[in-house]
């Protein structure tokens, strides 16, 4: 069984890196669907020769079980409604909505920064819902979709820092997301954790991380790829009635009522104001409304649906399933357990990779590998190889949840970013340096930080001084931000003409800021012990060594071979 | 004439470069022709057809996923979260069960090695574990079914002996259970 899983566990991870860089060049679908053959097959073989034909014909069984079907039907559920909002003008309504909030005391800017973050404030359980009905809504901001408002280079920015902030919400969602995998393991030592002990990490995390991934998409990203947004810009000659003609929106009646039933549904969703009931059910709820009173068909309302996300999460949890059920999964606890046996990485450098697993090798739905993953974490703790105490066990789970999250956002395999990338008509990869330097080096730390010096004080009662860590919480955020934010301003003027010399350049930022990431959440692991904090940051040097190596280096020749 | 020409021309501007257009080549399958399987790749015939076999058994898995709960009568499987909240029952399990989730997992889609393994047939049905439930699914009914379709699957001879003894030396069985499957395992 052990070698059964080491084979498994080769074959899906050496499939899934040649796709990542097309070696494989097919649909992730596809090649998830043919590795889980494979490896069922592989596990038959061995099921029969071990336990005999009986035991052998459970397996599609164990392997059915690896699909988790609440992501996916919460995801067709808001797509459904999205769709209907496409349909009956709900995004004209909000265009005239936010053409009023910009003349409000907040501005343009401030509605943008709350554009950007209502994924994180509505905590959907897939990021993909909220960004199917709203990535529409921020192309039109730009002169390609009408409203005029933005300048290209402001509405990739926007664009993207909408899609990492939507691509990470799903981990401080109370009403099934992904974090709640990991309140549920900490739930065997903290008894409140299923209240929500990893939400402000996640959130506040995410918050930080999503502006540290505007300012990389403004000042790296867009001088590495200039050539590989194809969205039109202001144009140069444009008269003033114009102007005027293309920043006047209206919307009918029923655009208003059912952005209104939009709203509602979410708020019903997430607050639960008439008792428990399923996502799902709320969401099909507010489209058949939106059928009866605003004149939708049902075909509008399947148009907004899409697949690939529901497939490729689908696909994902059978690959992930065979894993489970051969014993893949268990191979890859004892690899990286093995790794914490190395002295120059110990337990320390160990954790510093694993938090970052999910950024290294992004799937196209974050479950796939938490679901997996996070029982071995659990495992390192007291409840097994008592690597880690229960407080240090929630610290990396923080660290580790939020990378976890937002991992599908850099996914070229059919991941959640994509659908910004589309939105901004970048070519597949234009924005994988930013989410992942932001996952890596902001997210995961600060996380890390927040578990330590905030939640502890919160959901561990011995731990009371709030005002002391409050300020500690503070300063680290500065200071993970002052150094991320200096060296990006360095590496952006040294960028260059010479395509290899930038690259180079920004695996080297990833380098330093992964070591510093590595160093930050030992010390929050083990506080100011300096063999370990030396561990973490050679471990996350090799964690971001392999995550900056996977940052493509030109996009427009990919597209030219193709 | 010259319409002709047009047209021919027409048609091979339409025709993609590499593509093949053997009308008289036989049909391996409906819809498939021999040459796409055979000889030219770069059409990518074959790889059209392999995602569409995968984007059905994609369906299918799905459907069967669903399908099984509903046919099992634990429907409400459908609906778990996987978020492991149930985890946090701990000592409050009087029989030291300690991953609920994964026992509602394998109801969903009768998987008996999992749940023998996690101590399905451990069970009391207590309900201790429910009140943990952030969805409140009933586990004990979930779980009382499961151990019954467990038992009958035993019974059928549908469950590898290794997998039950694994179990039983584990103390994973209760005493509602302990003597039809020590007789289903010929000990004395």
């Amino acid at each position: 069984m052990e070698l059964l899983g080491y084979i498994t566990l080769a074959i899906f991870i050496v499939t899934m890196v040649l796709t990542l860089f097309r070696k494989i060049n097919l649909p992730v679908q596809t090649v998830l669907v043919l590795v889980s053959l494979v490896n069922l097959l592989i596990g038959f073989l061995f099921r029969i020769a071990s336990d005999g034909f009986t035991s052998a014909i459970l397996l599609p069984n164990e392997m059915i079980g690896g699909i988790i079907l609440h992501p996916i039907t919460a995801l067709l559920g808001g797509l459904f409604l999205a769709g209907a909002l496409e349909a009956t003008k709900g995004f004209d309504a909000l265009k005239v909505i936010i053409a009023k909030l910009q003349k409000s005391p907040i501005g343009l800017a401030g509605t943008l920064v709350i554009i950007i973050n209502l994924p994180v404030i509505a905590s959907l359980p897939c990021g993909r819902i909220i960004a199917a009905a709203l990535l529409p809504l921020l192309f039109s901001f730009g002169w390609e979709g009408g409203m005029g408002l933005l300048t290209k280079t402001q509405l990739v920015v926007l664009i993207g820092a909408f899609t990492r902030n939507a691509m990470g919400s799903c981990g401080p969602s109370p009403i099934g997301g992904v974090g709640q995998i990991g309140e549920g393991f900490l739930g065997a030592f903290f008894p409140t954790a299923s209240d929500g002990i990893l939400r402000s990490p996640q959130a506040f995390s995410l918050m930080i991380g999503t502006a540290i991934t505007a300012l990389f998409l403004k000042i790296i990203s867009q001088k590495l790829y200039p050539n590989d947004v194809t969205l039109r810009d202001k144009p140069t000659t444009i008269g003033f009635e114009e102007e005027k003609k293309i920043t006047k929106i209206k919307a009918p009646f029923r655009g208003y009522l059912s952005l209104i039933i939009f709203v509602a549904s979410l708020l019903i969703a997430i607050f639960q104001p008439f008792g428990k009931m399923p996502v799902q059910t709320v969401l099909v709820a507010g489209g058949i409304l939106i059928i009866l009173f605003c004149r939708a068909s049902i075909q509008d309302l399947m148009g907004g649906i899409i697949l690939l996300p529901v497939t490729a999460m689908a696909s994902g949890f059978l690959a992930a399933g065979v894993l489970a059920a051969t014993g893949g999964f268990d191979a890859l606890g004892v690899i990286l357990k093995s790794l914490s046996a190395i002295q120059i990485l110990g337990v320390a450098g160990m954790l510093a990779i694993f938090v970052q697993m999910q950024t290294i090798l992004p799937l196209s739905c974050s479950r796939i590998l938490t679901a997996a993953l996070v029982p071995v974490l659990y495992l390192f703790g007291p409840a097994k190889f008592n690597l880690i105490t229960w407080p240090q066990l929630a610290i990396v789970m923080a660290a580790y949840m939020i990378n976890a999250t937002t991992s599908c956002g850099p996914s070229p395999l059919g991941g959640g970013g994509t659908m910004g990338e589309g939105q901004m008509r970048a070519e597949t990869g234009f924005i994988k340096g930013a989410y992942t330097f932001a996952s890596m080096a902001i997210m995961a730390p600060i996380a890390a930080i927040y578990m330590k010096f905030m939640n502890f004080t919160v959901f561990s009662p011995e731990n009371p001084e709030f005002s002391q860590n409050l300020l500690v919480l503070a300063l680290f955020t500065l200071v993970i931000i002052g150094i991320s934010g200096g060296m990006m301003g360095i590496v952006s003027r040294s960028i260059g003409k010479d395509v290899a010399k930038n690259w180079n350049l920004q695996l080297i930022y990833f380098l330093i800021s992964g070591g510093i990431a590595g160093a930050v959440l030992a010390l929050a692991v083990y506080e100011i012990k300096i063999l370990q904090i030396a561990q973490g940051f050679i471990g996350g040097v090799i964690a971001a060594l392999l995550i900056g190596l996977m940052v493509p280096k030109t996009l427009a020749a990919v597209r030219r071979a193709a | 004439m010259t319409e002709d020409k047009d047209t021919k021309k027409d048609e091979q501007e339409d025709k993609p470069i590499g593509a093949r257009f053997e009308e008289d080549q036989p049909y391996v399958m409906p819809g498939i022709r021999r040459f796409q399987f055979f000889t030219n790749v770069n059409d990518r015939a074959l790889t059209k057809n392999l995602n569409r076999a995968a984007m059905l058994g994609i369906a299918s898995m799905l459907a069967i996923d669903v399908g099984k709960a509903v046919v099992n009568k634990n429907p409400q499987t459908i609906y778990c979260y996987e978020c492991r909240a149930c985890y946090g029952t701990q000592d409050k399990c009087p029989v030291g069960i300690a991953f609920q989730a994964e026992l509602v997992v394998s109801a969903r889609v009768a998987d008996y090695n999992r749940f023998l393994r996690n101590g399905g047939l451990k069970c009391i049905r207590c309900g201790n574990c429910q009140s943990f439930c952030v969805q409140y699914l009933n586990l004990p009914q979930i779980f009382g079914t499961m151990q019954l379709q467990t038992m009958e699957a035993l019974r059928e001879g549908k469950i590898p002996k290794s997998m039950v003894k694994k179990a039983f030396e584990k103390g994973l069985i209760n005493q509602a259970f302990i003597d039809e499957v020590a007789e289903f395992l010929e000990m004395p």
